[in-house]
């Protein structure tokens, strides 16, 4: 044996030994005696504190409430989900209550509009939809109705409807300047509706022959900037003041 | 803004929530780019040993080297990118046969261990030996320490060396071949994934590793020559720019069998494929690794080099052509490192919904930013200037001529 195979041995030696003494005393001992995994991991699990308590738990005191929960849409969010774990809560109920959530910052975790939700999911901007008023006040998160079209188009275009509330067109229903199809209540943002597409449509009340009261502010359609549409210059929602 | 609202301006089309972010970056770039250089070096030297190639004999050593430091750094790329390095070397202490991803340490330590190291202890064994006579202080000691105590120089000890880095040699090319197919098997046995599910990635992975690597020793080459002052070899250059020439038409070749092929079949993804590739990937695919990374380098290395014809087709003065070679090389490097942002982060822009595309936003600071990926591709070079110092891989080839070295 020449002497470079001898010292090759040597190392390849070394370095075998000290695999096999590493796993020796680095490897668990139960590792792989259930799988690829140390075994004695699952009893270390099995000895964390119990922090949920399970909706059957919360059946026992509050029956209505699980009810009532159990046949409405929220059936499959567990209790837990909302309240927090409530292990706790079941040894002494009186001393430890599980929060609620009862600010703005919660139901949009699931509600809020995100394009990669489900289509029909119930989704609202939460800048928009009913600003700092608590979901809880319209909506009973034990048993929500299911989403309806909204009755007035202020239900989601919020800030339109403010500014145009306090503007000369106030009185103005929005379908009136707006052909909405019913379906834009329920697919807003597959079907839009419709905006003002020519000069004649403002004229009907504001050009110098229309039947409008007199003291609706009155234009020369001829001569008034003839090329252009009125609300690329007006703003409709909130017109310009005398 | 709403941290959501400002993700999903970066998204078109239909996308899942959880691929909006990327789970790999420039880190996972970096990794398949570095191991493929490693086995493009080590082919490279093969062709010295096994198919005894005389005129880039210059790079053997040096290519050694270039695997060795690029080997050491291309783990760190990974490390860096799981967290927790501390922990890496269990995947040695409880091997799982299962996982493709825990068998490639192996192949990796043995890529390590038995090729790279082995061979180059053999080739170097006898110059340390006779290095230590003359030296002193650490290096000595270091030199002496690597011999590992076999200081035999008899003619059967150094017949034993040459037939033994010759079979060495011989099991690192399939060695080489695992180390960098299995690279490209991870990606392509990713089914769920239709921009990397293809039998062609091990292969098109291999040969563009070839190609790299090739590159890389020719730049190698010519600045260290250059640097040291001394004359470039002219007929190494010609080989190098030849054979990187060959490596990189078959590249291109199953590129595009590869290319056709999907196009021809034409699944569901071809789609959304056809629009990744014309939108979030027209800069680094088209532009940079089609264009600017192989056909450019073509058309040099093919009218430049002695490939096609022995004196070139176009026939330039000798300083022109080392200088396009390198060029060549240059460009050739900036297209392999595209190919490997291709595939790795090509293949999460698109939606499994196969309806939509997300951006990869990359970092500068941080674990996984444009810093740590520039110093990680610099790293190989500090290395390989401190392998460099301990093992000088000039003075076998100056001293070649005069002893003939071989077989």
């Amino acid at each position: 044996m020449t002497q470079q195979s001898s010292r090759l041995l040597l190392v390849a030696a070394v370095l075998i030994v000290g695999l096999g003494t590493a796993r020796h005393f680095l490897v668990p001992k139960t590792f792989g005696q259930r799988g690829h995994y140390r075994a004695a991991a699952v009893d270390a699990i099995e000895k964390l504190p119990i922090r949920y308590a399970g909706r059957e738990a919360c059946a026992l005191c509050h029956t209505e409430i699980v009810a009532m929960h159990s046949k409405a849409r929220h059936q499959s969010v567990s209790c837990e989900v909302c309240h927090g774990p409530a292990a706790a809560h079941t040894e002494s109920p009186a001393d430890i209550k599980p929060p609620a959530p009862r600010t703005r910052g919660y139901c949009p975790l699931c509600h809020g509009y995100d394009p990669t939700r489900p289509t029909g999911f119930p989704q609202i901007d939460p800048v928009t939809h009913n600003p700092v008023k608590a979901c809880i006040s319209c909506h009973n998160p034990h048993a929500p109705e299911p989403p309806h079209t909204p009755e007035e188009c202020g239900a989601c275009h919020g800030q339109i409807a403010r500014s145009k509330a306090v503007s000369r067109h106030a009185q103005l229903a929005c379908v009136q300047c707006h052909n909405t199809p019913e379906k834009h209540k329920v697919t807003p943002r597959l079907v839009h509706p419709e905006k003002p597409r020519d000069r004649e449509f403002c004229g009907s009340c504001h050009a110098q022959d229309a039947r409008s009261p007199k003291e609706i502010l009155r234009i020369d359609m001829q001569s008034h900037n003839a090329r252009y549409l009125c609300w690329q210059c007006h703003y409709p929602h909130q017109p310009e003041g005398d | 803004m709403d941290p959501l609202q400002e993700v999903l301006r970066q998204v078109t089309g239909y996308i899942y929530p959880n691929e909006v972010e990327l789970h790999w970056g420039l880190l996972v770039v970096v990794y398949p780019y570095l191991t493929g250089l490693v086995a493009g070096a080590f082919i490279l030297a093969s062709l010295v040993r096994i198919f005894d190639v005389k005129e880039v004999q210059p790079t053997y050593r040096l290519a050694l080297l270039t695997a060795l430091a690029y080997l050491i750094v291309a783990p760190l790329a990974l490390l860096l990118h799981l967290g927790h390095p501390e922990r890496s070397f269990e995947i040695f202490l409880t091997p799982n046969f299962h996982s493709a991803m825990a068998m490639f340490g192996f192949v990796y330590a043995w890529y390590l261990m038995v090729v790279l190291l082995l061979e180059i202890w053999l080739d170097y064994r006898k110059d340390m030996v006779l290095w230590a006579k003359k030296e002193t202080g650490l290096l000595r000691w270091t030199h002496l320490l690597l011999t590992l105590g076999a200081t035999d120089l008899s003619p059967n000890s150094l017949r034993f060396d040459r037939s033994a880095s010759r079979f060495i040699t011989l099991i690192g090319i399939p060695s080489a071949f695992l180390l960098h197919g299995y690279v490209g098997f991870i990606f392509g046995s990713v089914k769920a994934n239709p921009w990397w599910s293809s039998v062609l990635i091990p292969v098109v992975f291999l040969f563009s590793a070839i190609v790299s690597g090739i590159a890389l020793m020719l730049l190698i080459y010519f600045l260290s020559t250059l640097l040291r002052g001394k004359p470039v070899d002219m007929p190494c250059m010609d080989k190098l720019a030849s054979f990187l020439f060959y490596a990189l038409v078959v590249d291109f070749s199953l590129e595009m069998l590869d290319f056709i092929h999907r196009l021809y079949e034409a699944e569901e993804s071809i789609h959304i494929l056809s629009q990744l590739v014309f939108s979030r990937l027209f800069l680094s695919l088209i532009i940079l690794q089609a264009f600017l990374g192989t056909v450019v380098p073509l058309i040099l290395l093919g009218s430049v080099s002695p490939a096609l014809r022995r004196k070139g087709i176009l026939n330039l003065p000798e300083e022109l052509r080392r200088l396009l070679y390198a060029g060549a090389a240059i460009l050739i490097q900036i297209g392999i490192f595209s190919t490997r942002w291709n595939v790795v982060i090509g293949g999460q822009l698109f939606s499994k919904s196969l309806r939509g595309l997300t951006t990869y936003k990359m970092q500068l600071m941080g674990l996984e930013g444009l810093l740590t990926s520039g110093f990680l591709l610099l790293l190989p070079i500090l290395v390989l200037l401190l392998l460099i110092h301990i093992l000088p891989p000039w003075e076998e080839s100056e001293q070649h001529v005069e002893t003939p070295a071989g077989d």
